[in-house]
This record gives structure tokens, sequence and C-alpha cells, in this order.
């Protein structure tokens, strides 16, 4: 079917790119785009899976997960070990936060992204990665 | 000593005065369950990993030494929520709860045989980058109106900031002693209170004359609250592992009414000798 996404880029740039070139869902192929945060760009550009035939939307949270580590880490004061085990995946509780905290933790992100929490989905959040996509979810 | 009192516990350590090597660490370790371990080593922080250690040791030494059950033949559990418990409790104190709380250079953990109980410690800190009053407009839904008046009137940023954790802490307190998880509308407690003396309850705005509460200053910088109320008060899944959740009305009183345990401090050291 289609040529693979790199075969595409290298023809289009007659040479290495860092980043793959992206593809609408209509199959048409688009200038050669870098990767951008989906807080940027403008709702038409999607992003598009290199692996399966059909085209699939993925909202890009790179950068939500590394603005809500941010947060997490400052609120949490997070020592240079602390800091350094932190992942995506991290668990609140597990750095240290206490009832206090995961509460100061939520309002910051609301106050970061601009967004409201409501209370049952505050209880939900208990890790980075999930306050990530809720976050995505509510400024989509 | 008379049947109320058996069971009845306040313990403290100071954990910032323990400075274990990794061996020393590692030994208070292996003395507990296996299936604890995950549960201390998950912390990233030294200092995080060393109070869940200490407030495990707490569990299993009040209870051997209470209740006079075999260390190892001691098993705890969790409800749902998360709110450890002794299953196969056949003791002589059906009711027999318990409640460890740690913060800052503190673990604690109380215990009765009859009424729950509910611990919560709070390091009295200064929030950084934000002063006393953004500190504490974050948890305004967590507080009446009159709670927020009685706070915010309390004097300079520091009054202020100490009052507010009273009520943080006196509110966690209780709802750890029933057994909630972090779901419970803090908003539904209201606390009433002369001087931080006579500590009363308002629950979804009616007075609950089953439940009291005290207030001790463990240093300049460390408060505890101890709550003490009645077992059929407590949400479903914990008054599933109580034996004995109605209780009668006149032992109830005169609990309550009676003067509070004070707090024993205790080294690790100490705890693990019981356990030998």
């Amino acid at each position: 079917m289609a040529a693979t996404m790199s075969a595409i880029s290298a023809k289009a740039a007659g040479g290495y790119r860092t980043a793959p070139a992206l593809v609408s869902w209509k199959g048409s192929r688009a200038q050669g785009r870098s990767l951008i945060s989906m807080a940027a760009a403008p709702r038409s550009l999607r992003l598009v899976s290199l692996r399966t035939p059909r085209f699939r939307v993925y909202a890009a949270k790179a950068e939500t997960v590394n603005k809500v580590m941010e947060i997490v880490k400052q609120q949490l004061a997070l020592g240079a070990e602390a800091a350094a085990a932190v992942t995506p995946e991290s668990k609140f509780t597990d750095l240290g936060a206490d009832s206090l905290d995961t509460v100061e933790i939520v309002m910051a992100l609301e106050e970061e992204f601009n967004i409201t929490v409501e209370e049952d989905n505050a209880q939900n959040i208990t890790t980075i990665q999930e306050a990530a996509d809720l976050i995505d979810k509510l400024v989509a | 000593m008379e049947e109320e009192e058996a069971g009845v516990r306040r313990w403290l350590v100071d954990v910032a005065h323990w400075h274990p090597s990794p061996a020393q660490f590692d030994a208070v370790v292996a003395l507990l369950p296996s299936h604890e371990r995950p549960a201390i080593a998950r912390f990233v922080s030294e200092d995080d990993r060393k109070r869940a250690l200490v407030s495990r040791l707490l569990h299993y030494s009040l209870v051997h030494h209470v209740l006079r059950i075999p260390f190892r033949q001691i098993n705890i559990c969790r409800t749902p929520e998360g709110k450890p418990y002794l299953q196969k409790n056949g003791s002589a104190l059906p009711n027999f709860n318990f409640n460890t709380s740690h913060q800052g250079d503190y673990v604690g953990i109380a215990s009765e045989p009859l009424y729950l109980v509910g611990l919560d410690i709070v390091s009295v800190s200064k929030p950084h980058g934000e002063t006393a009053s953004e500190f504490i407009s974050n948890f305004s839904s967590y507080l009446t109106h009159h709670e927020w008046n009685c706070i915010v009137r309390a004097g300079t940023p520091s009054q202020v900031l100490t009052e507010f954790y009273r009520y943080w802490c006196l509110k966690e307190a209780f709802v750890k002693a029933i057994g909630a998880g972090v779901g419970f509308g803090l908003r539904r407690i209201e606390f009433h209170h002369a001087h931080w003396t006579d500590i009363s309850i308002h629950i979804d705005g009616e007075v609950s004359n089953k439940w009291r509460f005290w207030l001790f200053n463990l240093d300049e910088m460390h408060l505890a609250s101890i709550a003490k109320g009645h077992p059929e008060d407590a949400v479903s899944s914990y008054k599933k592992t109580l034996s004995n959740a109605t209780v009668a009305e006149e032992q109830l009183h005169s609990a309550l009414e009676g003067p509070e345990e004070a707090f024993s401090l205790w080294t690790v050291e100490q705890l693990t000798q019981l356990l030998e």
C-alpha cells in the first residue's frame, strides 16, 4: 500500500530527517513538519501511527506529561535522588505526597492549564500520566 | 487494669533521630512479613521509606504487645479504602482497632479495644513559594464557612496556618477512624471547641455526641489529633472487620468523658525488642 513514512520523508527532503513527515488522514502527504504538541498545534493537524495501515489519532502527551512532572516535583520539593526516579507512571503517594499535597497538586494543575477538575475526577488522578491524560481531555 | 483500658495505646516514634545504616534498615524490614516489603520499597525517598517501615513496625509490635499474638501469626490486612485491620482477631478485645499516621519527624499509632480510634499527625510547616493565605485557600472547599472564618481570624499568618492545620488534622483523624477513603466529603464535618478543648463534631449539620477529639502539641512543629467514637459510624467495609459494632450507650459516654491517654515515646530499638 502506501510507502513507509521514512521513505516518504526521505523522498521529500532528499535526505535524513529527524522527524517523520506527517500524513493527513485522507492519505495525502503533508509537508514535513516536526512533531509538535497538541497544545500549540491547530486542530486540523493530526499525528499518525507509523505502524498500522489505518490512520489513528494520538494526542501528543509528551509536553503535558513533562509539565505535570515539573509541577509535581516542585510541589513535593523532591531532592535530586527522588526527582531522578520520577516517571509518568509514578504514583503521587510513592513520591511522598500526603493528602495536603494531592489537593495542592490538583490546584496547581488547574492553574497551570486553566482547567477545572471535578472532585470525583481529582480522586482518580493518582499518577502523573493520569493527570496528563485528564488535562489533555479537558483542554481538547 | 480495667477492661476498658486494656488495649488503649498511644505510641510515638521520633524517626528524625533514627539513622539506620542500609543493613540496619534491612534487618528491621526482615522482621516484618514479606508482603509488607513492596509497600515500603515503593517510596522513592529514603525518609518516606523510613516512615513507611516504622509505621508497619508499629502495627506489628503494638498488636503483639497488646494481644500477645506471636508476631508471625499476626495477619494485618487492608480494606479497599486502605485501612489496616487485624484479621482473625480471636482475642478478648473483639473491636480492637488501631490507626497510624506519620509526617515530618514522627510516626505514631493509637489503638482502642472497643471504640473507633483515628490518629493524624501534621507538621506545621511553612508553605514554600506561597503565603499562608494562598496556601490555605487551596483547601477552602474542604472547610465549612464557620471553620474558615475561625481560621482566617486566628491572627498572624503563622497563627492562621496553625489553626488551619488543627482543623485539617481533626478531619483526617475522623475520616481515618471510620475507615473512609479519599472521597469522603470533608465539608460535611465541622469542628467546635472551647480553646481547643471539648472538641466535638457536627456531621451533616447535626452535632454528634458519639465522638470526641483531642489535639496534642508534640513539639513546636508537630500536632497530633485523636478521634474516638462509636463503631456504628464506621464505613461498611471497615465495620465488617469489627466484631461488636453495637456498643451500649452508657459504656460509650464514660469512655468519651474520661481523660485522654497521653502519648509515650518509643525508639525503633525498643519496638524491635518487643518482637524478639
